[in-house]
């Protein structure tokens, strides 16, 4: 439920972490993924993800992930947070390019700056709109 | 359909499976008795999107996957309106039009 106030200090810090959280674990996500061996069928890849030790790691991510969004979204609308989380977009496409050597092309770049200007205005929309409590029980 | 295609489908279907995900968590949030439960329930959906989204990674590239997660916005603001209640007014349409298109530009890229 967002208010008009400014947002806490307790609710920047949660989604602080949950782009850091979202950033690390899609880049570890791929390492993973690439270290699988090359049959891409749905069995050999959930054998291989038993087998790879990264996707250890990611799994810690996606916990930590999972313990910070409840938090977040007991202090925020959630199409308010899951707007801001956007800003992961621009982190994973510099760590993609820096840490997995991918390439991004002009029209990846246009279409990650639409995408942050859309986020944009669905922040400037009214979050305020709370849901109806009762009905979600 | 190419691998590609194929890839990003199954990025596509994540991206669905999310929405319903992010929804149960919220209404977690907001229930007052059944917490547990609509966590569970929002949790097993992220395994799924999870196990999903990990399959799609095979065949696109993750700069191009993760920015097509980006759907997740419209699939949690239509799931938000009809499920929660939410309203929807024209600011978060122009933003869900203009991450549409965002999408769409890294897709045609794939």
């Amino acid at each position: 439920m967002a208010s008009d106030s400014r947002p806490s200090r307790k609710l920047l810090v949660g989604l602080a972490l949950a782009i850091l959280f979202d950033t690390g674990l899609q880049i570890f996500w791929k390492m993973a993924v690439s270290a699988l061996p090359d049959q891409p069928t749905l069995l050999l890849t959930l054998e291989g993800i038993i087998h790879q030790p990264l996707f250890l790691l990611v799994g810690l991510f996606m916990v930590g992930q999972c313990f910070n969004w409840l938090a977040v979204l007991n202090h925020a609308d959630l199409s308010y947070a899951h707007a801001i989380t956007s800003l992961s977009y621009v982190s994973v496409a510099v760590l993609s390019v820096m840490v997995l050597g991918e390439i991004i092309e002009w029209q990846q770049l246009a279409g990650i700056m639409l995408i942050l200007s859309g986020v944009w205005f669905v922040t400037k929309s009214d979050h305020s709109s709370a849901p109806v409590k009762s009905e979600a029980s | 359909m190419t691998p590609t295609h194929f890839g990003i489908g199954l990025v596509i279907a994540a991206t669905l499976i999310e929405g319903f995900a992010q929804v149960f968590l919220k209404k977690a949030a907001l229930a007052h008795t059944g917490k547990t439960s609509w966590r569970v329930l929002g949790f097993a959906f992220f395994g799924i999107e999870g196990l999903v989204y990990t399959w799609s990674l095979r065949f696109v590239a993750v700069s191009v996957a993760f920015p097509l997660g980006s759907l997740s916005f419209v699939a949690v603001t239509l799931l938000s309106q009809c499920l929660l209640r939410e309203n929807v007014d024209r600011n978060r349409w122009i933003g869900i039009v203009l991450i549409l298109a965002g999408a769409s530009l890294v897709a045609g890229r794939a």
